[in-house]
């Protein structure tokens, strides 16, 4: 007796040692928990710019204005600012860009982007955002405006305190800080997660089953992804793109990018509102009613900084409604932002 | 015969699942107990409890079989947890100074909007300390590998993410951290007391998840006895 259940359980351990040990997906392989990046699907429509392949699409007739779209992150996607194809209804040449290994643009090693050093942000996001503007310019009198939220109106303000020349007009939605000390605050007062809640253990729970190593973009990628749920203290909500989301159905967060971005900020701490005292042209500022961690005065901090503004607090969203929610961006943002572009 | 199964048994789920959460023991306050039953809570890559139970065999190697489950707080408490099953043998007892290994095979769960997520994996931890009758203190080191995973994504993730992703089962191994750090303990009568923290870091040694420390307070409670009998001369 003693030997048949020895015998049966060595044949059921064998069963399942056999059958764990079949060839089965990998997390590794592009596509099957992420979606394939643009030099790895050539279907993807893309341009080269600073020797990287960037995923983007334009829309609107090409000589008209053309109105840069900028996501946040560092890391995140252009899929939740596409409700801004509207304005290519309305005359504009609208586009939009996944940044430097974000979204389905082309990755590259952390090593590459530290390796920048000093002149990190410059070389990764403000070189790759002068390229796309010369992409799709075609005429040197053709008005560029920047359309941002969050990171990209980081970017967006640096860019124009450094070429405030280049830049027609500044459209800002919540820049979490300009200086770094202010950025640092703004990511700790929206992210701070209460130490019971179910919300932390889905950050963080993961971490048992999922680990990739520095330059493993598939996995950390979708990792992140994983990551970005709903973040009630910011106001988030489910994205609202109406019409406009078959235009990317496929999301990828990119995050050997902002976890670099982040390396490089800390060790060198950058001052977007740097040169921006310098840029005279009219900037629209908007924040929400929703996002906990930017309240009144913290908006008023930092849009002091822009000699020339108009500032609009928008009612009922979170940090990114007043661009990801369908309804909001139709009656409230978008009035505002062709009546800013009408005064150009 | 029937010991001799048990230990076939809890190797061969060490063996295919290649790799705990092992109970923090006071090896010197065990000598004749049969029962340990357990409860924790602390750090363990969120806010969680635990409890288990162990069996200690009457070998000539101390060897404690055990099972245990622990789950992170949250509003849904049913949606992510850990159980392991393994045992635990002293190896080497100089003066009060002992060392002992422990290996479990590991089943957990996760489940936000996006994604279920279960796994097979494994917790290999050695421990070397000074043990006393009534307190403890140990160094212990380990690995815990998470060797296969099954994914089933949401249909919200699909309509909203990634259409085209796939479910199923994924190799090879989906992540490894490993975790080092001290326990302490004092033990009275049937009871230990216990504390262990550390430090986890992922299988690359680079990086560390959200929470890169485990800390946890926990209690046991010992019970049942063997009979030691002495051979008798004719």
């Amino acid at each position: 007796m003693n030997a048949k259940i020895k015998l049966a359980t060595l044949l059921i351990t064998l069963s399942f040692c056999l059958s764990s040990c079949k060839k089965e997906k990998y997390i590794t392989d592009a596509g099957n928990l992420v979606p394939k990046t643009v030099d790895h699907d050539p279907s993807l429509p893309s341009i080269n710019v600073n020797g990287s392949q960037l995923h983007s699409q334009a829309f609107g007739p090409a000589d008209s204005t053309l109105i840069i779209c900028l996501h946040g992150g560092p890391g995140e996607n252009f899929q939740y600012m596409l409700n801004c194809k509207s304005l290519a209804d309305k005359g504009y040449r609208v586009v939009f860009y996944d940044q430097r290994g974000s979204g389905l643009s082309q990755r590259f090693p952390h090593e590459w982007y530290v390796n920048q050093g000093a002149n990190a942000i410059e070389k990764i996001f403000y070189d790759d955002l002068k390229g796309v503007i010369n992409h799709y310019k075609t005429q040197p009198s053709q008005k560029v405006v920047l359309l941002t939220q969050s990171w990209g109106s980081m970017l967006g303000t640096g860019y124009a305190g450094k070429y405030p020349n280049d830049i027609d007009g500044l459209i800002l939605a919540e820049p979490g800080g300009l200086k770094w000390d202010d950025v640092i605050e703004y990511v700790g007062n929206s992210r701070s997660f209460g130490l019971w809640s179910e919300i932390l253990n889905d950050v963080t729970f993961i971490d048992q089953f999922l680990t990739g190593k520095e330059n493993q973009h598939e996995i950390l990628d979708y990792k992140l992804t994983q990551l970005s749920i709903a973040n009630s203290i910011v106001g988030d909500m489910k994205l609202n793109l109406g019409s406009n989301g078959i235009y990317y159905k496929s999301v990828r967060k990119g995050a050997v990018i902002a976890s670099a971005s982040f390396e490089v900020g800390q060790k060198y701490k950058p001052d977007f509102s740097e040169g921006i005292s310098d840029f005279k042209k009219k900037v629209l500022f908007f924040y929400s009613s929703n996002n906990k961690a930017y309240p009144d005065n913290w908006a008023q901090k930092i849009f002091s900084v822009y000699p020339n503004k108009d500032v609009f607090k928008v009612q009922g969203v979170g940090h990114s409604g007043m661009i990801d929610q369908i309804d909001t961006w139709s009656n409230v943002t978008e009035p505002k932002v062709l009546e800013y572009l009408n005064n150009l | 015969m029937k010991k001799l199964n048990i230990i076939i048994i809890v190797i061969a789920i060490v063996f295919c699942l290649q790799k705990v959460n092992a109970q923090v023991i006071n090896w010197n306050s065990t000598d004749s107990i049969k029962h340990i039953v357990t409860a924790n809570f602390g750090l363990d890559y969120s806010v969680s409890y635990g409890i288990g139970y162990g069996y200690k065999l009457n070998t000539k190697f101390p060897l404690i079989i055990n099972a245990n489950f622990s789950m992170p707080s949250g509003e849904n408490l049913v949606d992510d947890f850990k159980t392991t099953i393994g045992g635990q043998i002293q190896l080497l007892n100089i003066s009060n100074f002992i060392g002992s290994l422990a290996i479990h095979g590991i089943y957990r769960r996760h489940e936000t909007d996006m994604v279920r997520l279960q796994n097979f994996g494994s917790d290999m931890k050695g421990t070397f300390g000074y043990y006393r009758s009534h307190w403890f203190v140990a160094a212990e080191a380990g690995f815990d590998k998470a060797i296969v995973t099954h994914f089933k994504h949401s249909q919200a993730f699909k309509d909203e993410v990634y259409a085209d992703v796939i479910d199923g089962w994924y190799e090879p191994a989906t992540g490894g951290n490993f975790h080092y750090g001290l326990q302490i303990g004092v033990s009275f009568g049937k009871h230990d007391i216990y504390f262990n923290a550390g430090k986890i870091m992922q299988q690359d040694f680079k990086t560390s998840p959200i929470i890169p420390i485990y800390a946890k307070v926990g209690y046991n409670f010992k019970f049942g006895k063997y009979v030691i009998t002495k051979p008798t001369t004719n």
